[in-house]
């Protein structure tokens, strides 16, 4: 019978601009399914090995070199041929998907590893869940932990991965969550789970065994139940072992990783079109539409309304053309103005936040969550924002149009005594069909365009607050370029 | 919050539909709903665009909704829609047209408002006539019509002339030039049009009442336009040079030649300028202006006479008589309008004597009697004294109803006091002069005032002599005296 876990001559190492970390090299290990710790100094490898074996790879980013071969049940994972071995992880910041009820989190999961979504409350059962609060966010910390441990358990994972499931809890409630993982995995007989903790009091007892990795000599060791770590200490940092690659390759890897990430972005946002998650595009989409509304429709009667008291007030001709000037403003509000500025305001007013929750998502590992549930992030994330926008942008552009009409009608009725039927018919001169069809088609592409651009952003590797608060401004600069580009390009290819 | 947020920017959402509906609806109601849409076709649109005016009167009473070229490219269509206002005013027989700066030759300019305005359609409508249906497509004026400006045409006043002026060719008349006597402009011409069988053109004009008596049977008209006169050696004269830019009627009356006209006269002008020998200041203008009129409210009821005839000569020329005089008004006990005046003012057959001193033969006799509101009536002579004495009685034909004599109270059917206070009498216009002592012919007819009352008129001692005298009211018969 083939182990529940095969390292096979496997080694890892960063690629770094000045050369490779090696972190493990050459390791040979045989375990047998059971419940072990994964301990070792900080910054030894363990968050990345562990990463390895969940499959979270972030794509672009340099990866680590890996050597050798992983096997979970006699599967390879680095080589995979035929179907992989479920595996669930529970990482740091559990990722949990905090829009989502503790029940729907679950459920999510069940139905991404297609079982049953009826599994969900005798899950949270399980976990001690019975009595969750509705919204995600107001769980506790040993909750978010017992959710996180209920919606991995929802894949019937072989191999359950744990990143600190303890830490930030009191004794007791670390000691409860450790019970919970032993419970979870005495359920099946085959699974084998592994822990990474600095908390090995809270394990006493109810481990297989403690996986150790070896700083000095870069290899894991197993060691018994009651093993204890002489000291608590920071991996040795070491010079980086000078490769033969060229730190101009290095920059040119990640250059090339950038442009695929932005290509792989355009990809995804077509082959993933038709929508899979239909809730959360009709929840995107009447977001997208509800929230900038008022902000745009504000924007544009000021525009319209203070374009046409302008042009009727300074008019050099007092009394003079006036349905001439009404009908070159509302030809300009109409067809170029009113939509350039209804797109910079959705813009800003939507681009931001939907980078923000992207950036956060990705920054606590919701994405990394929804990836290991089995989830696509583009089917989750980009298909419903690039829908959202692209039907909300026109519909809230119109918004904008309508409302520069009307305030333009008040403003003509008031300063020039126009009839309303005189400033309707001046004001829609020269606007025909094809004009309105030119407006929806540029506020359709730049929705797209800058629904690709902030999922983009978004999702980009956020290690920090600081990179989700650079790239919530990329998305605004970038997305308001982008509408601007769309509109100064249609604008002249059509009407010049 | 969050679904507050969501209400708020539904209810914008909302709104910004309703708006757009409510726009279409306004776009609609430009097309069916609340005003008349008409097509009219002209051959040039001439700039007009769409949203300009439509207007009738000079009030905006419509709009141009579109301008488009009809399908076999011939024609310009202009799509309208009328308000209320303006859809009960146009008619089948509407003219319309487009406003734009036109130069008419040497007659002027029009539209210059629209040198610095959009260009707009105006309509007229000559008469009543059916009202358009919607949709209806209509032919539209290429140039604005004749009576372009009926606007600018004052209303006609009670007691203005309305006569007819026949003339072999218009020159350029158009509706509104004006009507000059001595040069002072005396009235307008409210239409031009031609003949029925086209042999003159027939040209309506207005004299204001202030004028009228300056207008008589005698009076000769002609079409101003410039006229140049005279001979290679003695030098050119150029006349009604002004009427180079625009024509204008011209007529000149004789003093004290022919009767003033009543309303509908009709006279051919002449076909060139007359050669006229004008005459000079009369004397009598000359006076000092008296400085008080006769007081207002008066209801002592003065009219202005003129008589006119022709004494037949067997062996000279025919002599035209005219006289013109005062007469008082009132209405007798049958209610019948009677001016009692000198018999010498309009009884040419009292004063004139043929060649061997026997009674003359007279023709063509005409007595017209000018009221103070301007009328003109003619009059005949229904009594004269039997013991040939200066007074007569006119009877008015067709007086107006609303016609006001003089009261009884003013007058005394009685002998005269032996010295007369006063004497009233009317000027050239119809309005009454201040009172004077009694002074001469010129007096003809006037009231002989005692105090307030009226005891008689002034007339002749001697039918063929001018002394002036006081005829009493006492010598008319019972039945011409007020009730």
């Amino acid at each position: 019978m083939a182990a529940a876990l095969e390292f096979r001559g496997f080694g890892l190492a960063h690629r770094r601009p000045d050369g490779e970390q090696v972190l493990l090299a050459g390791v040979d290990l045989q375990l047998a399914a059971g419940f072990y710790l994964l301990v070792g100094r900080s910054g030894g490898g363990k968050s990345s090995l562990l990463r390895v074996l969940a499959g979270l790879v972030e794509a672009r980013e340099v990866a680590p070199r890996l050597d050798g071969d992983l096997l979970v049940g006699g599967v390879s994972l680095l080589r995979p041929a035929g179907e992989l071995p479920e595996v669930a992880a529970i990482l740091q910041d559990e990722g949990l998907l905090d829009e989502l009820p503790p029940r729907a989190n679950v459920e999510l999961a069940l139905r991404a590893a297609g079982r049953s979504r009826r599994l969900a409350p005798a899950l949270l059962a399980q976990a001690g869940l019975e009595l969750a609060p509705e919204r995600t966010a107001q769980l506790s910390g040993g909750m978010r932990k017992r959710l996180a441990v209920a919606r991995a358990l929802a894949s019937a994972p072989r191999l359950l991965l744990c990143d600190e499931p303890t830490a930030g809890l009191d004794a007791d409630a670390a000691r409860t969550i450790a019970q919970l993982l032993r419970t979870a995995h005495d359920q099946d007989a085959g699974r084998t789970t592994l822990v990474i903790t600095h908390d090995l009091a809270a394990f006493d007892g109810i481990v297989d065994g403690v996986l150790v990795i070896d700083a000095v000599q870069r290899t894991l060791r197993l060691e018994p139940p009651g093993f204890r770590p002489s000291a608590e200490l920071v991996a040795p940092s070491r010079a980086p072992t000078p490769t033969a690659e060229p730190a101009a390759l290095h920059g040119l890897r990640r250059l090339a990783l950038q442009a695929a990430a932005v290509l792989e972005t355009v990809v995804e946002s077509l082959r993933r079109l038709p929508p899979v998650e239909l809730g959360q595009v009709a929840r995107t989409t009447l977001r997208y539409a509800t929230e900038p509304a008022l902000f745009v429709a504000l924007a544009g009667a000021v525009i319209g309304g203070l374009a046409t008291f302008f042009a009727l007030r300074n008019n050099p001709v007092h009394g003079g053309f006036e349905s001439a000037l009404l009908t070159g403003t509302g030809k300009v509000a109409t067809a170029v103005l009113v939509p350039l500025f209804s797109g910079f305001f959705f813009t800003a007013r939507i681009a931001a936040g939907a980078a923000a929750r992207l950036g956060t998502m990705q920054r606590t590992n919701q994405i990394a969550a929804l990836q290991m549930m089995g989830v696509r992030p583009a089917d989750y994330l980009l298909t419903p924002m690039v829908w959202g926008m692209v039907l909300a942008m026109p519909l809230v552009t119109l918004a904008g149009v309508v409302a520069a009409a009307l305030a333009a009608a008040f403003a003509a009725t008031t300063v020039a005594s126009t009839t309303l039927v005189g400033w309707a018919t001046a004001w829609f001169a020269t606007v025909d069909a094809r004009d309105v069809l030119i407006v929806l088609g540029k506020a359709t592409l730049s929705g797209y365009l800058v629904a690709l651009c902030c999922y983009h952003l978004g999702t980009g590797p956020k290690r920090s607050g600081a990179e989700v608060g650079e790239a919530v401004n990329q998305a605004i600069v970038v997305g308001m370029a982008l509408v601007l580009l769309v509109h100064a390009l249609v604008t002249f290819v059509v009407y010049a | 919050m969050h679904s507050l947020r969501y209400l708020i920017g539904s209810l914008t959402l909302v709104a910004a539909v309703l708006g757009a509906i409510w726009i279409v609806r306004v776009l609609d109601a430009a097309d069916d709903q609340t005003g008349l849409p008409l097509q009219v076709e002209f051959r040039d649109a001439r700039g007009l665009r769409a949203g300009a005016d439509v207007r009738f009167r000079g009030v905006t009473v419509g709009t141009v909704r579109r301008v488009v070229v009809s399908a076999d490219g011939d024609k310009a269509v202009a799509h309208l829609t009328l308000e209320a206002t303006g859809a009960g005013h146009a008619c089948v027989d509407s003219v319309f047209w487009i406003v734009t700066p036109r130069v008419h030759g040497l007659a002027g300019v029009s539209g210059l408002d629209t040198l610095v305005r959009d260009a707009y359609i105006a309509f007229h409508t000559p008469g009543g006539g059916s009202l358009l249906p919607a949709d209806s497509l209509l032919a539209g004026s290429e140039r604005p019509p004749a009576i372009a400006e009926p606007d600018a045409l004052d209303d006609v006043a009670h007691g203005d002339l309305l006569m007819t002026l026949l003339v072999p060719e218009n020159h350029g008349l158009r509706p509104g030039a004006t009507v000059v006597f001595r040069g002072v402009p005396t009235g307008d011409v409210r239409s031009v049009t031609l003949a029925a069988d086209g042999t003159h053109v027939e040209v309506q004009l207005r004299i204001a009442r202030r004028f009228r008596q300056t207008v008589t049977d005698r009076t000769q008209f002609w079409v101003a336009r410039p006229y140049v006169s005279g001979a290679l050696f003695s030098g050119f004269t150029v006349t009604d040079v002004n009427a180079l830019l625009s024509p204008y009627v011209s007529y000149y009356t004789e003093p004290g030649q022919g009767v003033m006209v009543q309303d509908g006269f009709r006279t051919a002008a002449q076909a060139v300028r007359p050669s006229l020998e004008v005459a000079d200041v009369p004397a009598a203008a000359l006076r000092q202006p008296e400085p008080s009129a006769a007081p207002d409210g008066d209801d002592l009821a003065l009219v202005r006479i003129t008589y006119a005839a022709v004494e037949r000569d067997t062996f000279s020329a025919d002599d035209p008589i005219h006289h013109e005089g005062t007469g008082v008004l009132w209405l007798d006990r049958a209610g019948r309008a009677v001016v009692v005046t000198a018999r010498s003012l309009v009884d040419g057959g009292y004063t004139e004597r043929d060649a061997f001193g026997g009674d003359a033969d007279l023709g063509d006799e005409q007595i017209h009697v000018l009221l103070a509101s301007g009328t003109v009536l003619r009059a005949g002579r229904v009594w004269v004294d039997g013991e040939g004495r200066d007074l007569a009685a006119l009877m008015l034909e067709q007086p107006p109803p609303d016609l006001r004599g003089t009261p009884l109270a003013r007058l005394r059917f009685e002998a005269p006091p032996a010295e007369p206070a006063a004497v009233r009498c009317v000027g050239a216009d119809g309005a009454a002069l201040a009172a004077t002592a009694i002074a001469g012919s010129e007096q003809a007819g006037g009231a002989a005032l005692f105090g307030d009352a009226v005891f008689g008129i002034v007339g002749r001692r001697e039918p063929l002599r001018g002394d002036p005298a006081v005829v009493p009211l006492a010598l008319l018969p019972d039945d011409l005296r007020p009730l």
